[in-house]
């Protein structure tokens, strides 16, 4: 490093020392710190809520999952009676003429668990909430801590007794932390609207995928 | 069609559930579950499987990097990945094909979506 990138990087270590200096006075002058200090304090308590929310909806979904493999079990079984039944009155002559009720009812007791069945797929899909939620939940928790560190950072730093040098090493201790928490991965689209960058339903992945040939 | 064998990884154990039930009722038992890439990786280096139903957004190695990992391994990149995730970024989805994805869903999907997208690739696989 030369003299004069030296005297560089002292001149800019100073004017933002003077910059932290100026901003801590005027947050303690406008009754700020306090305030700040109450918002660091109360992130943490934000971000158990929200895991809270999401190990309880996961917990819900799972119990749905259960119910519903439980319930496909049991309208299984009853299919298959019914399919017994209805290859019985077919084996036995004149019956389904004899007792034409006894064949539809076993008909329409056929197709409504079928039906049922069907409706419990739907059921099951429907749970995939908790991955989708939990995936924006999980991403406001991590903002919610970096926004936490960083307003951390900003009180150590204007810390009435902090000696600049001491501020700075929390600073190049922070910058690690948080560039692991960033993720690239956007995550579930909460708001589509006006954005040409994504995509909003599956008939549009596959033209845009067809339009590139694949 | 052979039986296949399918790895479903999902960092959400109630979508690897629920795809697994898809799978079932589909007609494909034989299914084993990986909650992010390098678990999946290390299954499907000791293991036999046919198939891959893989989520993107995941801890310690993303769907991207297990695709990429798995095209790049001489004895893995024969198996068709299939994309089921909320990524619904035109870049991603772009990326991911390039990387060599079989197909790609994003969610919230249907089971005709499944059935339908695990249809084109057995075709093209000839299955």
């Amino acid at each position: 490093m030369d003299q004069h990138t030296h005297e560089h990087q002292t001149e800019m270590f100073q004017r933002l020392g003077r910059i932290t200096r100026q901003l801590h006075d005027a947050l303690n002058e406008l009754g700020y710190t306090p305030v700040l200090k109450g918002a660091v304090d109360e992130l943490p308590d934000a971000r158990s809520r929200l895991q809270y929310i999401a190990r309880l909806t996961g917990d819900a979904a799972e119990k749905v999952l259960n119910r519903v493999d439980e319930a496909k079990a049991e309208q299984d079984a009853v299919r298959q009676h019914s399919q017994q039944l209805l290859d019985t009155i077919g084996a036995v002559p004149g019956l389904k003429w004899a007792m034409p009720e006894l064949l539809e009812w076993t008909q329409k007791i056929q197709h409504s668990t079928e039906r049922t069945d069907a409706h419990l797929t739907e059921i099951m899909l429907a749970q995939d909430f908790h991955d989708l939620t939990g995936q924006v939940i999980k991403k406001v928790v991590t903002l919610a801590a970096t926004i936490e560190e960083q307003l951390l950072q900003l009180l150590l730093e204007s810390a009435a007794h902090a000696q600049s040098e001491a501020a700075s090493q929390p600073a190049g201790l922070a910058a690690p932390a948080l560039a692991a928490r960033r993720e690239p991965l956007s995550g579930p689209v909460v708001n589509p609207e006006g954005r040409t960058d994504v995509v909003t339903d599956q008939s549009q992945v596959d033209d845009l995928l067809a339009s590139l040939g694949f | 069609m052979p039986d296949l064998r399918f790895l479903i990884v999902d960092d959400f154990s109630t979508m690897r559930r629920i795809v697994r039930n898809l799978l079932k009722e589909i007609g494909h038992t034989d299914a084993d579950e990986a909650e992010d890439g390098v678990v999946a990786l290390h299954k499907l280096r000791n293991g036999r499987f046919d198939f891959v139903v893989s989520d993107i957004n995941m801890p310690n190695m993303n769907g991207f990097e297990l695709l990429t990992q798995i095209k790049a391994d001489d004895k893995l990149k024969h198996i068709p990945v299939l994309m089921v995730t909320a990524e619904a970024r035109k870049e991603d989805i772009i990326a991911a094909a390039q990387g060599g994805a079989a197909g790609y869903i994003v969610k919230p999907f249907t089971k005709a979506t499944l059935e339908e997208k695990l249809a084109n690739i057995f075709k093209k696989m000839g299955w």
